[in-house]
C-alpha cells in the first residue's frame, strides 16, 4: 500500500501470482468484456458488475494480455460506430441532426463507461505503450466513422450553414441542438471545429454580407444603413455566446465589419443627404455616436471621420470668419463662433467618446480659420469689451467665468496675441476711464486668465491700469481735502494715467472752458507739489463730463457728454450762434474729433442737444449751431453718445496694425539675441525657426521681418556673418 | 438494501464491511464503480464484492482509507502495516488504486 505523502512508494515487479492454465483464459476473459460493451451501447448495463470487468480487464492486462484488450476494444467500437453512423445516416431531413446528437451523447456516456472498466489498462498499459488512451481513441474513433463518413460530412456542414442563414433572415432555430453539435466538434479538437464549421461558416459569411450591405447601401440613407450594420454586428456576437466558440468572436465580427463598414466607408460618410456632414448639421448625436462606435473597429475608421470634420469645421469655419455680412457685428460674429465650438464640443462629448484625437482635430480647425481672418483679436477683444459692459449685468458669477472661459479659449486659438492685447489695452482703458465697467471682479479675473496663459508680462501694462486707477482715487481725495473750498462750482476729476501703461495718443490738448482750466491748474500744482520730478499733460480726448443745461421751456437735463463736447457745449453759454470756424478757434479740438462730436450732438435723433444750419447729415465748414431750444427728452439724465469702442475704421486699423508692428521690432531682436547668446554660431533657418517658436506665444513672427531685424543686429554689431559660409551667423559678445 | 452515503465492501469469505462511502472513495477503482455513468449493479446496490481480497487484507484496507482521510486533513500519525501482510495489501492497492 503507498502512502501519498510520506513517499513510501515500493516499486513492484509485476506480480506472477496465477501461472495461467487454461490457454483459451484469454479469450474467455475477452469474451466477457466485449459482451460487456454490446450491452453499454444497448444500455444494457445495470446487470453488469463493475468488480468483475475491472477485474478481467485488470487480470489481462497483468498476464500479458494488453495489446489483445486494446485491438479488441478497438475493433468493437469501431464496428458500433458504424453502425451509429448509419442509423445518423438514414435519419431524415431535420432529424439528422436529433439523431446525430442523441448518438453522440450515447457514445460519450457510453465511452465513459467503458474507459473506467479499462481504467487499469489506460494507467498502466496504455502508458507504457505510449497508446492512444481510451477517452481519446472513442472521440478519434468517432471523428473517423461518424463525422469524416462521407454521407455526414458534407450534409453536418450544409445543415449548420443553413441553420445559420435561417436564424439571420429572422427565424428561430434550435439552438441548445445547434450548440450541441457545435461543442461536439469542439470536443473533437479546435482543429475539427475550424475545418468543419468555422472556416466555412466565416466564407459563406463574408458573401451574405457583401450581398446584404450592397443592397443596404443603395436603398438606406446613411443612419439607417449604420443601425442595420450594429444589429447584425450585435447578431452575430449574440450568435458566438449562444452557440459558437468564444474564439469565433473576433473572426465574425471582423468579416461583419470589413464587408458592411471598412468596404463601404467613404460611400457611407460622404452619403449625400444623411452622410457625416448632414449628422453634424443636424447634431443627430445617436447617429454620430453609432458611427463613431462602428468606425472605431475598423483600420482607419475613425481617421475618415474625424478628416471629413474637419474640413467641414473648417469649410464652415472660413464662410463665418470672410462672410463681409458677419463682419459687421464684432459681438455677434465672436458669439457665432462660441456657438459652433459649444456645438462641436457637445458632439465630441456626446457621440465621440470625448475622443482626444477629435477634441485636437476641432481645437486645429479653430485656429485655422480663427486667424484667416486678421480681425478676429479685435473682434474678441470688442466681444469682451461688450460683455463687460453690460452683457454681464444680473449674471451670476459663475456664468460670468463660464463666459470669460469661453473667451480664453478662443484667445488660445489667436496667433497674433499681442494685437489682441493691444486692443484688448485700448477697450479696457475706455472702460475704465469713463467707468463703464459693470463688474471689477470679472475685469480682475479675466487678467488673472490672462497672466495664466501668458505669463507675467503680457498683463503687467494692464495691471498698470487698474493701480492707476486706485491711486487716482485716493489722489482725488487728497486733493479736495486740501482744498476745502472747491465744495462749489464745477468738480473735477482727474486719473492719473502712467505713461506706457495705457494706449495714449499724442494728442494736442483742446482748450478747455475758464472755470475747468483754473480747476487744472490747482490740480496740476497740488499733484506736483506731492510728487516731484513728475509731468502732467492732459489727455483731454478721454474724458468725460457731467452738465447740468436748462433748455428753452426751462426744462432741466443732465447730460453726460464727453469732454470735447462739454468744451463745445460750454460756449454756447455765452452766444445763441456759433459758427464752425468759431467752434474750432474757441476749442481748437483736431479736425476730425471735432467733426465727430459736433456730429453727435446736432445730428443723432433725441439726442440733438443742438441745432445746425443747414440740416444735414454731416458737418461741413460753413455750418452754424444753435442751442436746440426744443430739445425734449422723457430722462432726465441724458447720455450724448460719442462714438466708443466701435469696430475701427479702415484708417484707425492700418494705424493699430502699424504700432503692433513697431512693437514687434524689438521683441524679435530679443529673440534673435538671446537665441544667439546661447548658441553662438546658427545658420539662417535654424533661427528663423527658433525665433518662431519663441514668440509663438505671443504673435506669429513673419520670416521677412525676421530676416530684416537680423540685418539690422549685423547692422549694430550684435551679430556677423561667418566669411566662409554666408548663411551662417556668429554672435559677437 | 441500499443508503445513501455508506457503502458495502464484501470480502473473498463473504465478511461485509459497512463504511463511509466518502472513506471507501479515496480508492480511485471505488470511486469510478460507485460514480460511473452507466447504471452498474455496484452503483444500484451500494455494494461491492471483492472476490480475490481476504477480510484481514480488507479490513486494513479499510482502516487505511479512515486513516487516509484523517492525514490528508492534516493529522499526521504513523500507519501500522503488520511485515507479513506488506506483500497482499501491495497488490489489492495496486488494484484498486490507491
Amino acid at each position: 500500500m503507498s502512502n501519498p505523502q510520506k513517499k513510501r512508494n515500493f516499486q513492484i515487479e509485476a506480480f506472477k501470482h496465477k501461472v495461467v492454465v487454461d490457454p483459451k483464459y484469454a479469450d474467455k476473459t475477452w469474451k466477457i468484456l466485449e459482451h460487456a460493451i454490446h450491452e453499454i451501447y444497448n444500455h444494457n448495463a445495470s446487470g453488469l458488475s463493475f468488480e468483475e470487468l475491472y477485474r478481467n480487464a485488470y487480470n489481462m492486462v497483468l498476464h500479458k494480455f494488453g495489446e489483445k484488450l486494446y485491438s479488441g476494444l478497438v475493433t468493437t467500437m469501431t464496428a458500433h460506430l458504424k453502425e451509429i453512423s448509419k442509423s445518423i445516416e438514414d435519419a431524415q431531413g431535420g432529424l439528422f441532426l436529433e439523431e446525430l446528437n442523441r448518438k453522440w451523447n450515447d457514445h460519450n456516456k457510453a465511452l465513459q463507461m467503458i474507459r473506467d472498466i479499462l481504467m487499469y489498462m489506460d494507467r498502466t498499459f496504455i502508458q507504457s505503450t505510449r497508446k492512444t488512451p481510451v477517452h481519446e481513441l472513442g472521440l478519434i474513433l468517432w471523428r473517423d466513422n461518424v463525422i469524416y463518413s462521407s454521407k455526414i460530412r458534407g450534409r453536418l456542414l450544409d445543415t449548420l450553414l443553413e441553420l445559420v442563414l435561417r436564424e439571420r433572415t429572422g427565424e428561430v432555430i434550435n439552438r441548445g441542438l445547434m450548440r450541441n453539435i457545435i461543442k461536439m466538434l469542439m470536443d473533437l479538437g479546435s482543429s475539427v471545429y475550424q475545418e468543419e464549421f468555422e472556416q466555412p461558416f466565416l466564407e459563406v459569411s463574408a458573401e451574405f454580407y457583401k450581398g446584404e450591405s450592397q443592397k443596404f447601401i443603395e436603398c438606406c440613407d446613411c443612419g439607417e444603413y449604420l443601425k442595420k450594420a450594429e444589429r447584425r454586428l450585435n447578431e452575430e456576437m449574440e450568435r458566438v455566446t449562444q452557440y459558437l466558440d468564444a474564439k469565433s468572436e473576433a473572426k465574425i465580427t471582423n468579416v461583419v465589419e470589413k464587408e458592411m463598414i471598412a468596404n463601404h466607408m467613404l460611400a457611407l460618410v460622404h452619403m449625400e443627404n444623411s452622410g457625416l456632414v448632414n449628422m453634424l448639421l443636424d447634431d443627430k448625436y445617436e447617429d454620430l455616436g453609432r458611427m463613431y462606435n462602428l468606425f472605431r473597429r475598423v483600420t482607419n475608421g475613425l481617421s475618415t471621420v474625424r478628416d471629413v470634420m474637419t474640413s467641414h469645421i473648417r469649410d464652415i469655419g472660413k464662410q463665418l470668419v470672410t462672410d463681409p455680412e458677419r463682419l459687421k457685428d464684432p459681438v455677434e460674429f465672436v458669439q457665432r463662433l462660441l456657438d459652433e465650438k459649444d456645438k462641436y464640443d457637445k458632439i465630441i462629448s456626446s457621440a465621440f467618446n470625448n475622443d482626444k484625437t477629435f477634441q485636437n482635430a476641432l481645437n486645429s480647425s479653430f485656429e485655422y480659420f480663427i486667424n484667416l481672418n486678421a480681425r478676429s483679436p479685435e473682434f474678441i477683444s470688442l466681444f469682451v469689451d461688450d460683455k463687460l459692459r453690460k452683457g454681464l449685468k444680473g449674471v451670476s458669477e459663475e456664468d460670468v467665468e463660464v463666459i470669460l472661459d469661453k473667451v480664453m479659449m478662443l484667445f488660445r486659438y489667436l496667433q497674433e496675441k499681442d494685437v489682441f492685447e493691444k486692443y484688448y489695452k485700448q477697450h479696457l482703458a475706455k472702460r475704465l476711464l469713463s467707468g463703464k465697467t459693470v463688474s471689477d471682479d470679472a475685469e480682475r479675473s479675466l487678467i488673472v486668465k490672462l497672466k495664466t496663459e501668458c505669463g507675467y508680462q503680457f498683463t503687467s501694462k494692464l495691471e498698470g491700469m487698474f493701480t492707476d486707477m486706485k491711486t487716482s482715487q485716493d489722489t482725488m481725495q487728497g486733493f479736495y481735502t486740501s482744498h476745502p473750498e472747491l465744495g462749489e462750482g464745477p468738480t473735477l476729476t482727474v486719473q492719473v494715467l502712467t505713461t506706457g501703461s495705457w494706449p495714449t495718443q499724442p494728442s494736442v490738448t483742446c482748450n478747455l472752458p475758464a472755470e475747468m482750466s483754473a480747476l487744472c491748474e490747482k490740480f496740476r500744482s497740488y499733484y506736483l507739489g506731492t510728487h516731484t520730478g513728475r509731468r502732467l499733460s492732459w489727455q483731454t480726448n478721454m474724458g468725460t463730463a457731467d452738465i447740468k443745461a436748462t433748455f428753452g421751456k426751462g426744462q432741466k437735463h443732465e447730460l453726460n457728454v464727453s469732454t470735447y463736447q462739454m468744451c463745445v457745449l460750454m460756449l454756447f453759454n455765452n452766444s445763441d450762434r456759433l459758427s464752425y470756424k468759431e467752434i474750432e478757434q474757441a476749442t481748437e479740438i483736431p479736425t476730425s474729433d471735432l467733426k465727430r462730436c459736433l456730429q453727435s450732438l446736432a445730428c443723432v435723433k433725441g439726442k440733438n442737444v443742438l441745432r445746425k444750419e443747414p440740416m444735414s447729415k454731416d458737418i461741413g465748414e460753413d455750418d452754424a449751431f444753435f442751442v436746440n431750444d426744443k430739445f425734449a427728452s422723457k430722462f432726465y439724465k441724458v447720455k450724448i453718445g460719442t462714438v466708443v469702442a466701435q469696430k475701427e475704421s479702415e484708417p484707425e486699423k492700418q494705424e493699430t496694425r502699424q504700432r503692433v508692428e513697431e512693437d514687434r521690432k524689438p521683441q524679435i531682436e530679443a529673440a534673435i539675441v538671446r537665441i544667439m547668446k546661447s548658441r553662438r554660431v546658427l545658420d539662417h533657418n535654424n533661427i528663423i525657426t527658433e525665433v518662431t517658436k519663441q514668440l509663438q506665444s505671443r504673435f506669429l513672427a513673419n520670416p521677412t521681418e525676421i530676416k530684416k531685424r537680423i540685418e539690422s543686429l549685423i547692422e549694430r554689431d550684435f551679430l556677423e556673418r561667418d566669411n566662409v559660409d554666408r548663411k551662417l551667423y556668429r554672435y559677437l559678445a | 438494501m441500499k443508503k445513501e452515503g455508506i457503502v458495502k465492501l464484501i470480502s473473498a469469505e463473504g465478511f461485509e464491511f459497512v463504511i463511509d462511502k466518502k472513506a471507501a472513495m479515496v480508492s480511485q477503482t471505488i470511486r469510478n464503480m460507485l460514480t460511473s455513468p452507466g447504471s452498474f449493479a455496484e452503483t444500484e446496490l451500494g455494494e461491492v464484492t471483492f472476490p480475490e481480497i481476504s477480510t484481514t487484507i480488507l479490513e486494513k484496507i479499510c482502516q487505511y482509507f479512515y486513516w487516509s482521510m484523517q492525514y490528508a486533513s492534516g493529522k499526521e500519525t504513523e500507519f501500522h502495516i503488520e511485515p507479513e501482510l506488506t506483500l497482499e495489501l501491495m497488490m489489492a492497492a495496486n488494484y484498486l488504486h490507491t
